[in-house]
């Protein structure tokens, strides 16, 4: 992933020039007054286009300098403004160190946050939202409930810890918003590794790209991308414990040890994440086939634990490498599942489990061979076994847990089943970037990866679709390139090809005497392009907009299914997208002590193909299926306010509309089959919200007790508009199936001693234990409270 | 402080962002008709098939079918999923199919729908019938389960009062046991069934009639019924193997016709008669196909009264059927006493929808739903004169069920 941020930085790097021999260099390092590096930093000759922004480092060059007298200026936010004179003459190479003075010591405030990195990004011509969660590293959030918070995006949820994410962005869903770790895919992480148990101080910010993904992230993502970057400070040490309500247990350890001479770095990563999510439920209970009530009661089925260590070890900043690093994820989880796809059926016997080992291999180097071009080369093969067991002979349990056994049935509690997947990924990820001048500016991208599944029922051992290869190989290529014209405006041109190729198995004739079931194999290869730009109208007033022409090719779990409630699908095909973007950013401070920042865009796509997951109220299970035409138009808003870092407020809004566009529908039974009239043309797609916003407040007390001790408080605010399970304009009102509205209030209370070392927060969710759906009739906890201790070095 | 410039610097931006969401959020929350009370509602229960190949059931009152079009917007109950329906009394039963397992009673009062009970097995249901004057029997039978499983249920609250389970075992030793109808008459309850593989769908028994007698409301079995004039009884998913009429006599129809299930066929079609309260065939009646309708088969029948049902007769010789297809159908009566049949000319040839007939009786009207090229049209039958009157369109994929209250 260095690479990706590396690339990023070289995008950013606007002023910077081609090596000139002719001319002098100005250089150096930007520090803040405790030392500590300053990334991020414009560094600019006064009165001239030649400027740099330091790397991670806090190190920056300006090249090509003419002879002369210029004004050297460093600009951070919530820091002052460093100004000097300088000389330059010839070819010289000119030092200069800068420490930049905290402005909040005037302001008189405690903590400033300086233009970042996550600022940076927001900077840059996609539409990106850039969550710092260092803010958040008392909190017991996880990944999920972070991005929760970010407008345009619901993280949608079947239950307590541990339950399946639908994560939507801008009405896209599933595997169209495409998640890295660290610039790298985490697709093949498998489900102990996934969004719901990475604690929050273990990540540094939260990209979340809407819409046109850059091109070295790779992906085939149409909705956009979210990447998660992790800690990359070479000695730290964090260590976390959180307990809450449903016997809910988290610890995290996250180190890392690097030594300066030799360039030996070692990080490692461990957490462990336990809870019964025994929360009530407000469910029917059936008893002999009638359902004599609707009651109350506590969830009895749904443990879920995980485990996951991560160790990386290697070299940075060597002559052969910026970094160069080996690493291995080993995780394991096992889950009881206790519901399907919605609450009326329920299961006390299902369980189901997962392990994986995932070495990787990481190495990236800025300017290889020459200057100004850096490349990233990254390396994983994942072995994910899962097993899927439901074996239970004759029984069904109801929400009381207690079970109706009917004699000489052998059906399972859903399908008698006990499956062991065996999936085997690799990957690949090639990047390269190359800046030829101010204005010009290449980046490559090479993404390869081939899935391999292996099924085996011992229940049903000749399952004919089992004995037929799984595979998909998927490669996609990107190019792009950059032209700054000026400054304040900047373009980037893309391409893209997507090639997929894969193989499985497909009954043909179903209910004829011909039917069989036979391999398929299906080649895809497609070719989108798009443009991205941004310019500043005001130096505080930025406008975006990007078009892209997409696609998306379907991925395993899709395609394949996952053994329990996502069933196949093989004719599931990739899905097509014109996308448009237009957004605008606007901040500013009155009085030196307020600072507002407001935000909005308007998203306009054409879909054809949309791949969609389709859920029944009356099956516990799910597919993927293609939609023939979708079109979504949306708006969102955001803006905050902060007044000398000791309050905060914020809000987003997010109102898009997904209509279903297609004229006709086919009807594939043997009885009027062919094209039928589509009925609900022009209705809003179902299960999926529409309009939703979020505010939060938080109030910050220095020195509350004693020197470098900081009191927070936040609450957080969630409102998510009633929506349907069905299209929305058929049908009585009070018939249909819905999703009511939702509102719901979390707090947390966090003290910090010791400049950070020592933390502990309370956290109380769902305030008013409200009933909570994230998707149809799968209720999610009441009130909840969680104690979280921390330790930071 | 506060100056004309700063307002418009700071704040117009603002402005304009939040106009721009709060213009893009107003929504048209489209109202419903106010439902006026309707005296005896006609209702139509329309599927609507979506994008995402999922279907969604409305069941919406009327107070006109011949004229106009009949649509769901903004009224009705909503049922995604799969859904039978049938009337009983006056309830109307939709029974949730594929994976889902409810059942749930629809009635009409104060001038509207509304629904009553909620009974939830472990399995689909394949069939309610009504059983006495105040009870059903709903049954549960799985081709891929060994177990076929009876639930008395009351009539008035539209709950389980018993639930009794049988092997399948009793029936037949092959795997594959399928539903073709179910009638309880004088203690005892006649169950047709016939044998399709649950992987490949194939039905190599195809020689004679079975129907399974089990004692009512014991539900004890008593034995099984066979007769080898014709194959099996009733076929794939119509539910109409078995008729009765007014004394109790019950019929049943063996079409084996590959357009409503069978991969073969050995055995002439036509009609068997079971007297009221016996346990065997009556050899004595037979209406042959054959010889009433030149070979055309009907798989779909409906009692109507007086010794006549109603039929949909498959067009098509039975040796040229595309499997599954129920169709091409041609609408008739067929006189069961006199045994000549009538072909309701009106109407024209039409597709079969592969599932239990939508057909309203109202004395002596029939409304039928016919799906034509450019849409489905509600057709009014005379019974007097067998003539049929063009209705109104129904806007929907297919339409599950007609009824009135």
């Amino acid at each position: 992933m260095r690479g990706g941020i590396s690339l990023t930085l070289l995008f950013l790097s606007l002023y910077s020039f081609a090596q000139n021999s002719s001319k002098a260099v100005v250089a150096g390092k930007v520090v803040a007054a405790n030392g500590e590096a300053l990334a991020g930093v414009t560094v600019m000759l006064q009165n001239t286009s030649h400027g740099a922004i330091t790397n991670d480092k806090g190190e920056y060059e300006i090249n090509s300098v003419a002879e002369g007298s210029y004004t050297l200026v460093a600009r951070f936010l919530g820091f002052e403004t460093f100004e000097e004179s300088i000389t330059v003459s010839g070819s010289e190479k000119l030092s200069i160190n800068i420490t930049l003075k905290d402005a909040s010591l005037e302001l008189g405030a405690v903590e400033v946050v300086g233009k970042s990195e996550s600022q940076l990004l927001r900077e840059q011509p996609y539409a990106v939202a850039a969550i710092r969660t260092k803010s958040l590293y008392n909190s017991s959030a996880n990944a999920k409930e972070v991005l929760n918070r970010v407008s345009g995006v619901r993280v949608m949820e079947e239950g307590g810890l541990g339950s399946n994410l639908k994560f939507t962005l801008n009405g896209f869903s599933g595997d169209q918003v495409k998640f890295f770790l660290d610039g790298i895919p985490m697709d093949n992480f498998g489900s102990s590794l996934s969004l719901n148990n990475i604690p929050v101080n273990t990540i540094d910010r939260i990209e979340v790209y809407k819409g046109v993904v850059p091109v070295w992230l790779g992906t085939d993502a149409l909705g956009g991308a979210v990447n998660i970057i992790t800690n990359k400070k070479n000695n730290f040490l964090d260590a976390s414990y959180s307990i809450g309500s449903f016997n809910t247990h988290r610890v995290s350890i996250n180190g890392a040890n690097t030594n300066a001479e030799t360039g030996f770095t070692f990080r490692g990563n461990a957490n462990y994440n336990y809870s019964d999510n025994n929360y009530k439920v407000f469910v029917p209970i059936r008893e002999n086939n009638n359902i004599v009530d609707s009651a109350n009661v506590e969830r009895f089925h749904d443990r879920y634990r995980s485990g996951t260590v991560k160790l990386e070890a290697g070299f940075v900043d060597k002559s052969f490498a910026d970094n160069l690093l080996l690493g291995i994820i080993a995780s394991a989880n096992d889950q009881q599942v206790q519901t399907g796809a919605t609450m009326n059926t329920v299961y006390g016997g299902i369980v189901r489990n997962s392990e994986s080992i995932i070495p990787s291999l990481k190495w990236n180097k800025e300017n290889v061979f020459v200057e100004g071009l850096n490349m990233s080369f990254f390396n994983s093969y994942s072995n994910i076994k899962s097993e899927v067991i439901d074996t239970l002979r004759g029984v069904t349990y109801n929400w009381l847990g207690d079970t109706t056994y009917t004699p000489g049935s052998n059906n399972g509690e859903l399908s008698r089943t006990y499956t062991t997947l065996t999936d085997n990924e690799f990957s690949s990820q090639f990047n390269a970037g190359y800046t030829i001048n101010t204005k010009h500016s290449l980046a490559f991208n090479y993404a390869y990866s081939y899935f391999h599944r292996e099924a085996f029922d011992t229940e049903n051992p000749d399952n004919v679709e089992n004995q037929f290869p799984k595979s998909i190989r998927k490669q996609v290529i990107g190019l792009a390139y950059k032209l700054d014209v000026s400054p304040k405006w900047s373009t980037t041109f893309f391409g893209k090809a997507y090639l997929l190729k894969a193989e499985t198995s497909k009954q043909f004739d179903f209910g004829q005497t011909t039917q069989r079931t036979e391999a398929v194999t299906s080649n895809k290869d497609n070719f989108g392009y798009g443009v991205a730009s941004t310019y500043f109208l005001l130096s505080d007033l930025q406008l975006k907009a990007s078009y892209e022409h997409t696609y998306r090719m379907p991925w395993a779990n899709e395609i394949f299914g996952d053994g329990l409630f996502t069933q196949d699908n093989p004719d599931l095909g990739p899905e097509q997208s014109d996308n448009l973007n237009v957004g605008a950013a606007y901040g500013f401070r009155m009085q030196q002590d307020h600072q507002f920042n407001v935000e909005g865009s308007f998203i306009y796509r054409e879909a054809k193909d949309l791949i969609y997951q389709v859920v029944k109220v009356s099956s516990p299970v799910t597919n993927y299926d293609n939609l023939a035409e979708t079109r979504v138009l949306g708006v969102e808003a955001s803006a905050s306010y902060e007044w000398k870092n000791l309050l905060r407020l914020g809000g987003n809004i997010t109102y898009q509309n997904i209509t279903d566009q297609a004229d006709s529908i086919y009807n594939e039974s043997y009885t009027n089959t062919g094209y039928q009239k589509n009925f609900q043309k022009g209705f809003r797609l179902p299960n999926t919200p529409y309009f939703f916003a979020n505010a939060n407040a938080g109030v910050t007390f220095p020195e509350v007790v004693g020197s470098g001790s900081t009191l927070n408080f936040n609450y957080y605010f969630s409102f998510v508009e009633q929506y349907f399970l069905s299209w929305a304009e058929l049908g009585s009102r009070d018939s249909k199936k819905v999703i009511p509205r939702q509102t719901s209030h979390d707090v947390e209370l966090s003290l910090s001693l010791n400049e950070g070392k020592y933390n502990v927060s309370v956290e109380c969710r769902n305030l008013a234990s409200a009933r909570l759906y994230d998707r149809y009739y799968l209720q999610k906890p009441g009130r909840a409270f969680y104690l979280k201790l921390r330790f930071a070095l | 402080m506060f100056s004309k410039t700063l307002f418009k610097k700071y704040a117009l931006p603002v402005v304009a962002l939040f106009a721009l969401s709060v213009t893009a959020c107003e929504e048209s929350d489209d109202t419903n008709p106010d439902d006026s009370t309707l005296e005896h509602p006609f209702v139509v229960s329309m599927a609507v098939q979506g994008s995402d190949n999922t279907f969604t059931y409305y069941t919406v009152p009327f107070e006109d079918v011949m004229t106009g079009s009949l649509s769901a917007l903004g009224e009705g109950i909503e049922q995604p999923g799969y859904y039978d329906f049938t009337q009983i009394d006056e309830t109307i039963f939709s029974i949730g199919g594929l994976d889902d397992v409810n059942v749930v009673g629809i009635n009409y009062s104060g001038g509207e729908l509304t629904q009553i009970g909620d009974v939830s097995f472990t399995n689909s249901i394949s069939d309610i019938v009504e059983a006495d004057d105040n009870s059903l029997v709903a049954v549960e039978m799985s081709s891929d389960s060994d177990v076929v499983t009876f639930h008395r249920v009351d009539l008035n609250s539209v709950s389980v009062i018993e639930t009794v389970n049988n092997p399948t075992s009793d029936l037949t030793d092959e795997l594959g046991t399928s539903y073709a109808g179910m009638r309880v008459s004088n203690g005892h309850l006649y169950l047709a069934y016939y044998v399709s593989s649950p992987d490949t769908w194939e039905t190599p028994f195809t020689d004679q009639a079975e129907v399974a007698v089990y004692s009512y409301p014991e539900f004890e079995f008593e034995g099984i019924m066979t007769d080898d004039r014709v194959g099996p009884v009733g076929g794939f998913n119509v539910k109409s193997g078995l008729i009765s009429d007014e004394n109790g006599d019950v019929y049943a129809v063996s079409h084996t016709n590959p357009a409503n299930g069978y991969s073969q066929s050995t055995q002439p079609a036509g009609i068997l008669k079971i007297n009221a309260g016996e346990t065997e065939f009556d050899e004595d009646y037979f209406l042959s196909f054959d010889e009433v309708a030149e070979g055309k088969t009907a798989a779909h029948l409906v009692y109507l009264g007086n010794g006549k049902a109603f039929a949909e007769f498959n067009m098509d010789a039975r040796e040229e059927q595309a499997r599954w297809s129920d169709g091409p159908l041609q609408s008739a009566i067929i006189d069961l006493n006199n045994q000549t049949v009538e072909f309701i000319t009106d109407i024209p040839q039409h597709a079969g929808d592969g599932r239990r007939l939508a057909l309203l009786q109202d004395g002596n009207t029939l409304y039928r739903c016919i799906p034509e090229d450019n849409g489905i049209y509600i057709y009014k039958i005379d019974l007097n004169t067998l003539t049929a009157t063009k209705g109104a369109l129904v806007e929907a994929n297919f339409v599950a069920g007609i009824f009135r209250f």
